[in-house]
C-alpha cells in the first residue's frame, strides 16, 4: 500500500513502480540531482572516496542477493573480484582486448566460478560451506600468482585505461559517470529480480528449503542461481576495479575484503537492497572517518599524539567493535534503523496503525 | 432551463443517455476488483445498462413489476437498478443487515418479481422464503462464488444478463451503438411522473413503510442539494459509496448525484475494506452517518492516546491552536487574524494534515452528515482537524431531496442549516413540529393509503420531527427530537431524548445510548460500549476479557463508562443528568430477529425498554434510598 493516501490503481504496472507518491518521486529525483552534482563539486580526494563507494555498492548488492536474500553464507567475494580482476588484466596484456571483450568475459568466468563453487552449497550449510567458498578465494588467488610470477609480472600487472566509445577513462569524473551507471544499474537490476519469481524463490529457500521445494521450487536450481547471478556481478565488478586501478595484483584481494563485503551486508541490514547500499557506503568510509577523528583528538590533545602512529590498529579496533555492537544492539542493520525512523515519521502523529476502518 | 425544472421532466435513464452521448469518454466510477480500480465511462456504463434491461426484459420484466435488490454498495447494484428504471419497473433495495422477518416482509410488501442477491449469503436469506412469495420469477446472483451447488431454476447469474444469455441463448455481441440506441428508446417510453423506486423507512416504530417515488421528482429533489451544495457540480469530483444504496442518502450519492452533478463514486473491492478504499481514493467528497464520523474520531483520539509522549504533546498543543481557530472561525467567518491564521496552518502540517491523510480524509473539501443527529462535538473535532463537515436534514419522504443543510464552509456545528431550494417550512404553533409543503415531497406510501393520508396535516407534511429555529443564526433550524420520543418525566420535566444521548455518544467508548425515564423520577441510560475502542483500553490497562459480554462485565469498565457518564452530566441540567446506567451484555444486531435496532441501527425505544426489561427495572428499583437521597436532594436544592 502506498505510504500517502489518494493513489489507486488502474493497472497492475502502477503496482510495482519503485517510486510511487510525490514524496518518493521528488526525494529520488532529489537524490539523482545530487550524485549527479558531486563531481563537479567535489575535490579529487572526495571523488575518489565516491568512486571506491560506488564500486563498493555493486559488489555488496551482489553479495546481498547471496547471503541476504537467498541465505547463501559466501567468504569467496575478494577472491571472485579477483578472477574477474585477472581475466582482465591477462586478456588485455596476452590479447590487448577492450573492454568490450574484457568485461563479458570477466562475466562468464564469475558464472563459471559461481556454478562450481555453488556446487558445494547443495550439500553444505552454514559453517561448512563458508569454508568451501573460502578454498575458491585461495585457489583464484594462488593462480593470479602463478600467472603473475610465470610471465614475469610478479609486481603485479599493469593494464591501460580503456577505451570507451572513444573516450579514455582516465580522469576521475569519468570513472565516477561509469561507476554511477555501475552501481545504478546493480540496484535496479537487484531489485527487480527480487520482485520477480526469482527474487521470491530466493527469499522462500533463505526461510526453509524443503518448504520451498514443497511450494514448487526448485531448489538446486535457485541456488546455483543465486550464486552465479552474484558471482558474475561480483567478477564485472573485479574488472572495473582492475581498470580503475591501472594494476592487477593478488595483494588487493585479500581475505579482509571479503570480510568487509560481509561487514557491509551485516551492518546495513541482512535482505535489504537499501541495506546493502547503506552498508558499503558505511564500511568504506569508516576507515577514513576513524582517520579524521585521530586527527581531530591528536590536534586538540598534543600528548595524545602518538595515536597517529596507531591509527591503522585503532581503525581495525573501531571496525571490530562496530561489528560486534551492530550484531549484539541492532542485528537489522542501518536498513532496521533507518525504517524504525521512517515509520516514526510516516506513523506521525500515531504510534502504530490505530485505524482498522469504520466497521459495519 | 432551470436544471430543477429540466430534471423535473426528466428520468435517470434519460439522463444516463444524454451523458453517454455528450461525454461518452468522461469516468462515471472507478469499481475495484483484484486490485485495481476498473473505470466505466459514461457510455461504458450506459452500454451495460442497456445490456442488462435487455437480459431484465428477457426474464419478463415488464413495466410496473418490482425489483428487489438486496446487497451492499457495489457497481451491479446500481446497473440493475437504472436497468430495471429504464424498464419502468419499480426498484427497492433491502438492508444487507435486515433480518429474515424484515426481509419477508419487505418482499411480500413490495411484491417483487425480481430479486437480485449480491452474493451466495443473500441467496441463502431468499430461497428459503421463495417458494412462500408467488410473484418471485427469478433471482439474480452479481456474484456467484461459492454458488456452485444451487441448482434451484429461479436462479440466473447476474454474468448472463449482461450476455444477453439469460434464457441459454447465445452470447449477444451486439455493436454498443444498437445498445445504446435501444436505451434511449426505452428511456423516452418513460414518463416523469411514473413511479421509479420505493425507499423503505427505518421502521423504529413498526414496520417499515416504503416510500414512493417517482423518476422527475427524485431528481429534482436530488438537485436541491446540488443548488445548496455547489461544489457538487464540479467535475470529477471523488466519492466513496459504502453506505447502503436501499437508503435514500446512498442512492442520491451513488446513482443520482453522479447522473446530475460531477461527483465520481469509487466502489472498494468489498465494504468491509472501507479503511483501505478511503485511504486510496481520498475523497474530494463524501455522505456519512454520524455513526462513522464518531467512530473514526474514537479511533484518532484513542490513537492519539497510545501514541509516544512526544507525539501527543505535538498533537495536543495543536489541537489547543485548532479549537482557538474553529471559534474564531464560527464567530467571524473567515479568520481575520493573520497570527492566528499561521499558526493553524502550522499546526495542520505538523498534526492534522498527518492524520487526516491516515484515513484519506485529506484532500476532502465537503462531508455531509445525515441520516441521524450529529453530536456537536464531533462535528467540531472534525472541523478543528480541518474537515469541512456539514449536518443535513432530510427524511425518506422527500424524495431524495434535503430539507435544510448547513451551508459552510466550517458552518457552527449545534443546527442543521438553512432551508434548501423548493420548500416551504413552518413549525407546528402547539408543539412545534416541522411542517413541510413544496415540490419534492414524495407521491405517498406503497400499499398504505391510510398511512399516506396521516402523513398530511391541512396541505403540510408533518414530518414527525420537533424543530425550533437557532436564536444564535436567525435562519438555521435546530432539530429537537422525534415527537414522540420526547420523555416526560414523573416529574412533569419535557426532555429530549437524543439531545442527551448524543452528549453520551461524545465519548469515544459509548458506542450507542438509549436515555430512559419516561414517566420515571429520573433519567437512566442503556449504554452499548464501542468495542473496538473498550477493548483497546483493556489492553492498555492490563484488563483481561474474553470476549463482548466478559468485557461488559468487567468492574473497571463499568467504572471507565460511569466516569464517562460522570463527564457528560457536567454539562447537561440537573433534571438531564443520568442517575443510573447499565452496559448491554451483547453487541445489537439488526441481523438477529427481533433486535430492537434497525437495519440502519437506529434503536427501536419501545423494544429497547422490553427487551432489557431487566436491566431497566434494575435501575429504577433497586435502590430505594438513592431515590430517596434524588428526591430529598432535589428539595433542599429548591
Amino acid at each position: 500500500m502506498p505510504h500517502a493516501s489518494g493513489y489507486f490503481r488502474t493497472t497492475y504496472g502502477q503496482d510495482t513502480r519503485l517510486v510511487d507518491t510525490r514524496t518518493q518521486r521528488v526525494a529520488a529525483g532529489a537524490f539523482i540531482c545530487a550524485l549527479i552534482a558531486l563531481p563537479w563539486l567535489a575535490n579529487p580526494f572526495v571523488l575518489d572516496l565516491a568512486n571506491q563507494t560506488l564500486l563498493a555498492v555493486v559488489g555488496a548488492v551482489a553479495l546481498m542477493l547471496l547471503t541476504g536474500f537467498a541465505g547463501q553464507i559466501s567468504l569467496g567475494h575478494a577472491g571472485l573480484m579477483a578472477a574477474g580482476a585477472f581475466c582482465t588484466g591477462i586478456l588485455s596484456k596476452e590479447l590487448g582486448a577492450s573492454i568490450w571483450l574484457t568485461l563479458p568475459a570477466s562475466a562468464a568466468t564469475g558464472a563459471l566460478l559461481g556454478v562450481i563453487f555453488g556446487l558445494p552449497s547443495l550439500r553444505l550449510r552454514g559453517l561448512y560451506l563458508a569454508v568451501s567458498t573460502l578454498a575458491l578465494h585461495f585457489i583464484v588467488i594462488y593462480l593470479g600468482h602463478e600467472y603473475e610470477t610465470r610471465r614475469g609480472f610478479s609486481t603485479g600487472i599493469v593494464i591501460d585505461p580503456p577505451r570507451v566509445f572513444g573516450w579514455e577513462l582516465v580522469d576521475g569524473r569519468a570513472w565516477y559517470v561509469v561507476f554511477l551507471i555501475a552501481a545504478g544499474g546493480t540496484v535496479l537490476i537487484a531489485l527487480n529480480w527480487l520482485r520477480s519469481r526469482t527474487g521470491r524463490a530466493w527469499r522462500a529457500l533463505h526461510g526453509r528449503e524443503a518448504v520451498a521445494e514443497a511450494l514448487g521450487i526448485h531448489v538446486p536450481l535457485y541456488k546455483l542461481l543465486a550464486f552465479v547471478a552474484s558471482s558474475t556481478l561480483t567478477a564485472m565488478l573485479g574488472c572495473l576495479f582492475a581498470y580503475y586501478r591501472g594494476f592487477v595484483s593478488g595483494e588487493a584481494f585479500s581475505l579482509f575484503l571479503s570480510i568487509q563485503y560481509v561487514a557491509m551486508v551485516i551492518i546495513g541490514g541482512m535482505g535489504s537492497i537499501a541495506g546493502a547500499v547503506m552498508g558499503a557506503v558505511f564500511v568504506t568510509l569508516f576507515p577514513y572517518g576513524i582517520e579524521w577523528l585521530v586527527g581531530l583528538v591528536s590536534e586538540a590533545l598534543p600528548e595524545m599524539r602518538g595515536l597517529q602512529n596507531a591509527v591503522f590498529a585503532i581503525n581495525y579496533a573501531a571496525f571490530g567493535l562496530v561489528m560486534i555492537l551492530f550484531l549484539v544492539f541492532e542485528p537489522q542493520g542501518l536498513a532496521g534503523i533507518w525504517r524504525r525512523v521512517q515509520a516514526y515519521f510516516l506513523m506521525w502523529p500515531f504510534k502504530q496503525k490505530p485505524l482498522s476502518g469504520g466497521g459495519k | 432551463m432551470n436544471p430543477t425544472v429540466r430534471l423535473r421532466q426528466s428520468t435517470a435513464p434519460r439522463v444516463l443517455c444524454a451523458r453517454a452521448r455528450a461525454e461518452p469518454a468522461r469516468i462515471a466510477l472507478r469499481a475495484k476488483r483484484l486490485g485495481l480500480y476498473e473505470e466505466r465511462t459514461w457510455r461504458g456504463l450506459a452500454v451495460l445498462v442497456a445490456r442488462v434491461a435487455n437480459g431484465l426484459a428477457a426474464i419478463g420484466v415488464a413495466k410496473g413489476d418490482r425489483v428487489a435488490i438486496m446487497g451492499d454498495a457495489c457497481e451491479e447494484w446500481l446497473v440493475c437498478d437504472l436497468a430495471a428504471q429504464a424498464l419502468g419497473a419499480i426498484t427497492y433495495g433491502i438492508y444487507p443487515t435486515a433480518s429474515m422477518a424484515e426481509v419477508e416482509h419487505q418482499m411480500r410488501d413490495g411484491g417483487a418479481k425480481v430479486f437480485v442477491a449480491e452474493n451466495q449469503e443473500y441467496v441463502d436469506k431468499i430461497l428459503p422464503l421463495a417458494d412462500a412469495l408467488p410473484q418471485l420469477a427469478s433471482i439474480i446472483v452479481i456474484d456467484t462464488n461459492a454458488m456452485f451447488s444451487y441448482d434451484d431454476v429461479r436462479l440466473t447469474p447476474y454474468a448472463a444478463l449482461v450476455d444477453g444469455n439469460a434464457r441459454g441463448g447465445a452470447v449477444d455481441d451486439g455493436a454498443d451503438d444498437a445498445f445504446l440506441a435501444g436505451l434511449e428508446v426505452r428511456a423516452a417510453a418513460l414518463h416523469p411522473d411514473d413511479p421509479a423506486f420505493i425507499v423503505y423507512t427505518s421502521g423504529t416504530t413498526g414496520a417499515p413503510k416504503g416510500a414512493l417515488v417517482s423518476h422527475g421528482r427524485h431528481l429534482a429533489g436530488a438537485a436541491n442539494m446540488v443548488a445548496h451544495y455547489p461544489l457538487l457540480d464540479e467535475a470529477g469530483l471523488r466519492t466513496v459509496v459504502f453506505l447502503p444504496l436501499c437508503h435514500v442518502l446512498g442512492r442520491d450519492l451513488a446513482i443520482t448525484l453522479p447522473l446530475i452533478a460531477g461527483v465520481v463514486p469509487h466502489f472498494g473491492e468489498s465494504v468491509e475494506d472501507l479503511a483501505t478504499t478511503l485511504h486510496e481514493v481520498a475523497p474530494d467528497f463524501l455522505v456519512l452517518v454520524p455513526r462513522y464520523l464518531q467512530k473514526f474520531a474514537a479511533q484518532v483520539l484513542i490513537g492519539v492516546t497510545n501514541t509516544s509522549p512526544a507525539k501527543r504533546r505535538v498533537h495536543q498543543a495543536a489541537m489547543r491552536v485548532g479549537r482557538r481557530f474553529a471559534r474564531a472561525r464560527w464567530d467571524r467567518g473567515p479568520v481575520s487574524s493573520p497570527l492566528l491564521s499561521l499558526a493553524y496552518a502550522a499546526c495542520r502540517l505538523l498534526s492534522f494534515k498527518p492524520v487526516l491523510s491516515k484515513l484519506g480524509f485529506d484532500r476532502l473539501r465537503l462531508v455531509i452528515s445525515g441520516g441521524a443527529a450529529l453530536s456537536p462535538e464531533t462535528a467540531a473535532f472534525w472541523q478543528i482537524l480541518g474537515v469541512n463537515v456539514c449536518e443535513v436534514y432530510g427524511q425518506t419522504e422527500e424524495a431524495g431531496a434535503i430539507i435544510t443543510g448547513q451551508r459552510g464552509p466550517f458552518p457552527r456545528p449545534g443546527n442543521v442549516g438553512t432551508l434548501a431550494q423548493g420548500w416551504e417550512l413552518k413549525l407546528d404553533p402547539e408543539n412545534g413540529e416541522i411542517l413541510l409543503k413544496g415540490d419534492h415531497v414524495f407521491d405517498g406510501y406503497w400499499n398504505q393509503p391510510e398511512a399516506s393520508a396521516e402523513a398530511w396535516r391541512d396541505g403540510w407534511l408533518a414530518t414527525g420531527d420537533v424543530g425550533a429555529w437557532d436564536d444564535a443564526q436567525p435562519g438555521h433550524l435546530k432539530l429537537v427530537d422525534r415527537a414522540r420520543d420526547f420523555i416526560v418525566t414523573s416529574g412533569g420535566k419535557t426532555l429530549s431524548p437524543s439531545f442527551i444521548e448524543n452528549i453520551l455518544r461524545g465519548s469515544p467508548y459509548i458506542g450507542e445510548a438509549m436515555v430512559i425515564g419516561h414517566a420515571r423520577k429520573y433519567l437512566t441510560a442503556l449504554i452499548e460500549i464501542d468495542a473496538d475502542t473498550v477493548a483497546d483500553w483493556a489492553r492498555a490497562n492490563d484488563v483481561s476479557y474474553t470476549g463482548f459480554t466478559s468485557l461488559t462485565a468487567e468492574v473497571r469498565v463499568v467504572d471507565l463508562i460511569g466516569a464517562e457518564i460522570a463527564r457528560a452530566n457536567t454539562e447537561l441540567a440537573r433534571v438531564e443528568q443520568i442517575k443510573q446506567f447499565r452496559i448491554l451484555p451483547k453487541a445489537l444486531d439488526p441481523e438477529e430477529e427481533g433486535e430492537p435496532v434497525t437495519p440502519t441501527r437506529k434503536l427501536k425505544r419501545a423494544l429497547m425498554i422490553t427487551r432489557f426489561e431487566a436491566l431497566v427495572e434494575a435501575m429504577y428499583d433497586d435502590n430505594e434510598e438513592r431515590a430517596l437521597a434524588d428526591a430529598a436532594g432535589a428539595t433542599l436544592d429548591a
